[in-house]
């Protein structure tokens, strides 16, 4: 029996000593912690120097999570783990309606907030106010412009189909010239959905249409697809993936095709301005900018241009007051200000803010934007089962070529068939 | 009378901490599982969520969901050839550090080390091989240059694709199981061996018809344990492919090399349906009892035979 | 096998080859640790400029907030530690009685143990976090993002196959030993720890090894039971986290791996005879 109580004995021991080090983590006496879980990996760091400055200010302690998204996991999906271990952070973030849909149980009416009135990009339901924007976004085909130069080609004239092409094929021939491995730097591959079927699949549903209409989302989430508009889109993206690195286009990750854009081996990115502190880190200096989004034959001049993603408090924590600080600090202090828009380079999605981000491609966006050249963002209206499951595998296979352009829209017209209820 | 009290006593008490984590850990939740997969069972907060039984429902629609019946096809084309390719590749390896070599203790470990990573971690230094490494290989030498052409990137394709998934499960799981093999293969009598050899049997025939029927019963456990690490295999696939590339099943595009394992995660979390994986999990369940029972049945009978 | 000398040596050879290709991965990734970016991209097969390069990348890694490799590595070792040493315990001391007792209660648990071995993970993973979440609701004892839980649940999900193996060794050791004891007077749990607990040494060895192995490379049950982005956090999670983000940096990331995976194989060298003659001791018991 002695030996059975050592046993008990050295055991307690152990999972006490483990049980202290578990105790450690609590958060320091003074002042309250509140968790915020955000998506953008590459603004965690300026993230949490910001969230040092506010716990010196405020004396509240508030915990980063930054969950990026490519092959381990999503933020939806530790969201959702966390909501089943009883953990939800008290601060984190939505992208749009379907979103909104799958937390409305616990998303906090943020209608009497301050910043309200000073944002015209607030995510809301019903007329009530409930998420923050994070910052202002825009996308489309940036372009190298010293490459652009060198070939003769104005990047203000690729404003329809026909210019692209033909921009496309000149480019194309001129490969040695310019040293460039390809013309787009453009992926479609297994992980890289939410450049085909979130990004470019918006172009379908809101290119050349007056901001915020939706007229072609709501066509098509009732399984009425305008077969022109359609045909006119497979002709574009069958383009793009025509002139663009067969590599990257099919295995290549967000490195792989943000980096032959920054090394100057390809004239175009698909993508958007939050690639800014990327293409510093690689120390891409040439002109750049964001060309008009030309993807169809009738003339369309501008960019796609939204505050995609939100911040919501959660109305189940503890400690709202200290969570609705957080977000009106950032918006009225001058170190939240900088923090959004000098260090995170991101665009300020509120009007008091008077400070511009540095980077070339966030500057290109708040010019398309300074001229009411944009168009919405509407890919939020279709769940993320249907975009990441049903349409990027359609992407997949027409960039790998196992299926040509009339198996494209056919499939296409197939899976937005299969919405109406 | 008093010593049987004694040993029951001693029977509970050294079996009560594993019964209670089991009871805590497995079976609680087994069967929670198994009740939610009737369920309408969400994780989010949706306004309107109540749990409510809705019976058979999620089975009904998960065998009519093209991509679950393509991952169950293209799981066990997976577990067919990764076990094939496993066990062949062990019992090589074993039969060979098993002879005089010199360096036969360094094979061996060198063999065993892959076995030591995880296959998330192995998955992404994979995968950087797939796609930078051997089309660099491919660009340097001409031989090769088939690799260097974006047309055959080994990831691009479904089928190269499966291959690959089978390469790097082998590549980490042979060296386990060789190791298996070597203990049957040492546990061979060396005077069984050194009569056939006088009775002039040469080195082929001494392999055999002594050492392969002495290494058949390790046959059971080898292809047990490769069959249902093959059928659970999870790790290597997402951080490998990831379910790419896409292919077309039924008429409808779908992730061509999504085993079931990553089928059911991205069911719950992608999908966000998490009654519909908790049933596929279910079938899934279903299906592993059924492939187990029919293996060791099949080895138990061989192995009496032989 | 006996074989002609000449032949040996063509085999020697032809296993020197297989040998380097089974660790051309980890050369690969060596040589892909001392690059930039860029460079790991370009020219993946090339030989570094630079070796101290893999110094600058590590000291990245060892100092990046995310990874927090330190307190990381500590975890990973607080968890595998403390879980192996749990389950053997707990399953060796199963495992005996299960064998020694031949009632039908008895066969009947353990048959039951060996058949939960095909639990598919999926099955349990969802319903195990909102069942711990109930038991913090309603025990106030938290299972969720602690060390204790984490180990616990090793416990139940490793116990099955050590039991197992700890069952095909013991029937192998013969009755008459504890007979004996048992007639000299010894009680029963003396037994165990006395007589046969010495004669576990190499099967105790592979269990560990075998669960070692499987819990510091775990992914999933860490990732749900710890959640991402908190303080406690496994060095597998901690490489994920920093490999998952869109910034995808292959020369860091490789790095990572190898400073994940250093640990192990030098813990494995180091031990190397005693695992493998252990491992094949194990497993022909089983």
């Amino acid at each position: 029996m002695k030996r059975i109580l050592a046993v008990a004995i050295i055991m307690v021991a152990l999972i006490g000593s483990v049980f202290a080090t578990g105790n450690k983590e609590k958060a320091p006496a003074k002042g309250v912690t509140i968790t915020l879980m955000q998506n953008k990996p590459e603004i965690d760091g300026m993230l949490k120097t910001y969230a040092k400055v506010w716990n010196s200010e405020t004396g509240n302690t508030v915990i980063i999570k930054s969950i990026g998204g490519s092959s381990s996991v999503t933020l939806g999906q530790q969201l959702k783990a966390d909501y089943a271990a009883g953990s939800m952070p008290d601060i984190f973030v939505i992208a749009g309606k379907q979103d909104y849909k799958e937390w409305a149980g616990i998303i906090l009416d943020l209608s009497g907030e301050k910043w309200v009135k000073d944002t015209s990009v607030a995510f809301k339901n019903n007329g009530k106010v409930y998420g923050f924007p994070v910052a202002i976004e825009g996308w489309g085909l940036a372009y190298n412009a010293d490459l652009l130069k060198k070939a003769g080609i104005d990047p203000a004239t690729l404003n329809n189909y026909e210019a692209y092409k033909a921009a496309f094929a000149k480019l194309d021939s001129m490969k040695t010239q310019l040293g460039i491995d390809s013309v787009v730097s453009m992926a479609a591959g297994p992980q890289m959905g939410w450049v085909t079927a979130d990004h470019n699949f918006n172009s379908l549903l809101a290119n050349g249409l007056p901001y915020g209409d939706m007229t072609v989302v709501n066509q098509l989430l009732n399984g009425q697809v305008d077969k022109k508009r359609l045909s006119e889109y497979a002709d574009w993206v069958g383009l793009l993936f025509k002139y663009a690195d067969k590599k990257i286009l099919t295995t290549g990750n967000y490195d792989a095709q943000v980096g032959a854009f920054a090394s100057q081996k390809a004239v175009f990115l698909h993508q958007g301005n939050w690639v800014d502190p990327n293409l510093k880190a690689a120390k891409a200096t040439f002109k750049m900018g964001f060309a008009p989004h030309g993807s169809m034959h009738t003339t369309t001049d501008g960019i796609f241009v939204a505050a995609p993603s939100y911040y919501v408090i959660n109305s189940k924590s503890k400690n709202i007051a200290a969570a609705k600080q957080f977000l009106n600090d950032m918006v009225y202090t001058s170190q939240g200000q900088d923090f959004m828009v000098t260090k995170a380079d991101m665009i300020p999605a509120f009007s008091n803010i008077k400070l511009n981000p540095s980077g070339q491609l966030s500057k290109s966006v708040q010019k398309w934007s300074k001229e009411g050249k944009i168009y919405s963002w509407d890919q939020y209206y279709f769940t993320g089962d249907f975009r990441s499951l049903t349409l990027a595998p359609i992407y997949n296979q027409f960039a790998n070529g196992s299926i040509n352009e009339a198996k494209f829209i056919e499939l296409m017209t197939k899976a937005f068939e299969s919405l109406k209820k | 009378m008093k010593r049987r009290k004694q040993n029951t006593f001693i029977f509970w008490l050294f079996l009560s901490p594993v019964l209670f984590a089991f009871v805590v850990v497995i079976v609680i939740p087994f069967f929670l599982g198994i009740f939610y997969s009737f369920t309408n069972w969400s994780s989010s907060a949706r306004a309107d969520s109540v749990l409510t039984f809705i019976g058979l429902k999620n089975f009904y629609r998960i065998f009519r969901d093209p991509s679950f019946l393509y991952s169950f096809l293209i799981t066990i084309i997976y577990t067919f050839l990764n076990v094939i390719s496993i066990n062949v590749v062990a019992l090589v390896l074993a039969v060979v550090v098993t002879t005089k070599l010199k360096l036969r203790n360094l094979y061996r470990v060198g063999f065993f080390i892959p076995n030591l990573i995880g296959g998330l971690v192995l998955g992404y230094v994979w995968q950087f091989i797939f796609n930078n490494a051997i089309p660099a290989i491919g660009k340097a030498i001409p031989l090769l240059a088939g690799f260097a052409n974006a047309n055959n990137l080994i990831l691009g394709k479904v089928d190269s694709s499966i291959v690959a998934l089978v390469l790097v499960g082998t590549w980490q799981y042979a060296g386990y199981i060789m190791m298996i093999y070597i203990a049957a293969i040492e546990g061979v009598p060396e005077s069984l061996i050194e009569a056939a050899t006088i009775d002039g049997a040469n080195s082929f025939q001494r392999f055999t018809s002594i050492t392969i029927p002495m290494v058949a019963q390790a046959f059971t456990i080898t292809t047990f344990l490769t069959l249902v690490q093959s059928f659970k295999q999870f790790d290597i696939n997402v951080s490998l492919t990831a379910g790419g590339p896409s292919t077309m099943f039924m008429g409808k595009p779908i992730f061509g090399t999504e085993l079931l394992s990553l089928n059911i995660y991205n069911t719950a979390f992608v999908a966000n349906n998490l009654a519909e994986g908790q049933a596929k999990a279910v079938i899934f369940f279903i299906v592993l009892v059924i492939v187990s029972i029919i293996q060791v049945t099949v080895n138990k009978k061989k192995e009496v035979e032989m | 096998m006996i074989l002609k000398k000449q032949n040996l040596i063509v085999l020697e050879i032809l296993t020197m080859v297989l040998f380097l290709l089974f660790l051309f991965p980890f050369v690969i990734l060596l040589i892909n640790s001392a690059k930039n970016s860029f460079l790991v991209t370009q020219r993946p097969m090339a030989l570094p400029n630079h070796w101290g390069m893999i110094l600058t990348n590590i000291k990245t890694i060892w100092t990046n907030p995310n990874i927090a490799y330190p307190s990381s590595f500590m975890t990973s070792i607080i968890v595998t530690a403390s879980s192996i040493i749990v389950i053997n315990i707990f399953s060796s001391q199963a495992a005996w009685v299960l064998v020694r007792n031949n009632s039908r209660t008895s066969k009947i648990i353990f048959i039951i143990f060996v058949a939960a071995m095909v639990i598919p993970f999926q099955i349990v993973m969802f319903p195990l976090l909102s069942w711990y979440r109930k038991i913090y609701e309603i025990t106030g004892i938290r299972l969720l993002r602690t060390h204790i839980g984490l180990i616990f649940t090793y416990l139940g999900f490793g116990m099955s196959l050590s039991i197992f193996m700890f069952h095909g060794f013991i029937k192998s050791i013969p009755y008459e030993l504890e007979e004996a004891a048992t007639i000299d007077g010894c009680r029963k749990d003396q037994i165990f720890y006395k007589i046969l607990s010495p004669l576990l040494t190499p099967i105790h060895a592979t269990v560990m090894i075998l669960n070692g192995i499987w819990i510091w490379n775990d992914y999933l049950l860490p990732l749900l039971i710890l959640g991402k982005g908190n303080k406690v956090q496994t060095i597998p999670l901690a490489v994920s986290n920093f490999a998952g983000a869109y910034v995808v940096q292959w020369n860091l990331i490789l790095t990572a791996i190898l400073m994940a995976i250093v640990p192990i194989i030098i813990f494995f060298l180091a031990a190397q005879k005693y695992i493998i003659s252990g491992m094949v001791a194990g497993s022909i018991k089983s």
